[in-house]
């Protein structure tokens, strides 16, 4: 079922793309760049909201991935979704490590938010026309605790904190929310 | 089984989803995830959904910097293991196919040397050893051509494949384009049945003295309880802030859910929550998520005309 996610290569594409990758076929990483390269900046953008940056973090990426490559186990995930969270977990360490040395640990959330609602649309448009529906779909309530979890990198104690809300609360707000996504790509 | 849906409403198979948790915990829920097919499936639901949320945010990085990065990768992915790069890869067979040649040679020349013994004729035994190297530098020379055909006709089928893959991508993105067209069709469709349906009352919202510019219309269903709300214009909000619709009945505000900052900008109109039986509705400004009774003076309002059909 979840196979017709959006997400996907063709089933048999994406286990040739792994076959590849385990044979060690260099060649390989173009056709992965080619593939996944906007799904996997789009998000890093979205991270650490710098251009330059974006590309370093996404050029360390795709050498972890490739080094890492024997630690992926198909039988617990798809590609995408690994890949995905080694792109996430650079780009939150960078985020960290910026803050750590500008001195402030988070911008407060009013401040970080507003820049990331104006940075996104002006320079950076996505492309892909699912964004509209999302946005559509979810109430700006359950897209700011998503937004807040997956491109800011709070936990869910972070986020309640933040938003002064019940820790319950940003958790049924958050499985909500990921339902309404679901519901999306079926 | 009850314990396996209390595991997966408690929220933990976000958290794995999200990265927030320690690896033994990590390890905790593959465990279960390995043991109970609903927790696999609900993961994989969760993770595809994440997945989803970060494809629809894609952006097509700057062309030069395809280059780039592929370069730079490509050096640092090649240099600590130089043994495995195409070209060594490439002598090795070639070293290994020219060793192999000449005992394939020498191994065909035994039985000749074997008859040599019985009629040792020197000159004779020299003749086959020199044409047996002219043999082996030509078979050398054809693994050598076939070896380079081999390379290019390899690098095509490599192109050829990259190709395909690059095709397939395109189609299932189409296919993707064509599946969101047809869902908002059928929103659009849906919409239009509400707004030409004669069950549905409209109701005008006229805004009050805090918001003269408020304009917007209710859309309410008495016999289904369907709520739509039309916003024509309704003043930005600061951050922070949200739209709250509420339906009076009998004199008591009842909650009809918040307005999508989108609808609040006039982009569609938007389902609320389903009401038994209204008055009049009205709109407030709320924290964003809502309160649970209005706190703040009433921005917009309007009656339901003819509403106590029911």
């Amino acid at each position: 079922m979840s196979d017709t996610s959006l997400i996907s290569l063709p089933p048999a594409a994406e286990a040739d793309l792994v076959r590849r990758l385990q044979a060690r076929d260099e060649s390989a990483m173009t056709l992965f760049y080619d593939r996944y390269s906007a799904a996997l900046y789009g998000v890093i953008f979205r991270i650490v909201k710098a251009e330059d940056e974006a590309e370093d973090v996404l050029q360390e990426a795709l050498v972890k991935i490739w080094h890492a490559f024997a630690s992926y186990d198909a039988s617990k995930g798809r590609l995408f979704t690994w890949v995905l969270n080694i792109c996430r977990n650079l780009s939150i360490d960078k985020i960290r490590s910026r803050q750590h040395r500008v001195g402030s640990r988070t911008q407060g959330l009013d401040d970080s938010l507003t820049a990331q609602r104006q940075a996104a649309p002006t320079t950076f448009r996505p492309e892909h026309i699912g964004l509209q529906e999302i946005t559509q779909k979810l109430v700006p309530e359950q897209r700011q605790i998503i937004d807040l979890l997956y491109f800011e990198g709070f936990t869910q104690s972070e986020v309640a904190e933040e938003l002064n809300l019940p820790l319950g609360t940003v958790k049924t707000r958050a499985r909500t929310a990921i339902k309404v996504l679901s519901k999306l790509i079926r | 089984m009850e314990n396996i849906q209390a595991y997966i409403e408690s929220g933990i198979l976000e958290q794995y989803a999200l990265g927030e948790l320690s690896p033994a915990e990590q390890a905790a829920v593959e465990a279960e995830a390995a043991r109970h097919p609903e927790v696999r499936e609900e993961l994989a639901q969760v993770q595809a959904a994440l997945g989803f949320y970060a494809e629809a945010h894609s952006v097509t990085p700057p062309a030069a910097m395809r280059e780039r990065v592929l370069a730079n990768v490509m050096a640092q992915i090649a240099a600590p293991a130089t043994a495995a790069t195409p070209n060594a890869a490439l002598r090795a067979d070639l070293d290994a196919a020219v060793s192999q040649n000449p005992s394939a040679a020498a191994a065909s020349a035994q039985p000749i040397a074997g008859e040599a013994v019985i009629r040792p004729l020197t000159p004779a035994a020299e003749a086959p050893a020199s044409s047996r190297s002219v043999w082996a530098m030509a078979a050398s020379v054809a693994l050598l051509l076939s070896l380079g055909a081999n390379a290019l006709l390899y690098s095509r089928w490599k192109d050829a494949s990259s190709d395909l893959v690059a095709l397939q991508n395109e189609q299932s993105r189409f296919a993707t384009t064509t599946q969101v067209v047809e869902r908002q069709l059928g929103e659009l469709r849906q919409e239009n049945q509400v707004l030409r349906s004669d069950e549905f009352r409209a109701v005008a919202l006229v805004g009050t003295k805090d918001a003269p510019s408020t304009r917007a219309r209710v859309l309410f269903n008495p016999a289904t309880h369907k709520v739509y709300v039309d916003v024509k214009s309704m003043p930005a909000l600061p951050a922070g802030k949200q739209y709250q619709l509420w339906a009076l009945a009998d004199g008591k505000p009842v909650d009809a859910g918040m307005i999508a900052q989108a609808t609040a900008e006039g982009a569609d109109l938007q389902e609320m929550k389903e009401i038994a039986s209204a008055q009049a509705f009205a709109v407030t400004i709320e924290p964003a998520g809502g309160s649970a009774s209005p706190t703040m003076p009433i921005q917009a309002m309007g009656a339901v005309a003819a509403a106590s059909k029911s």
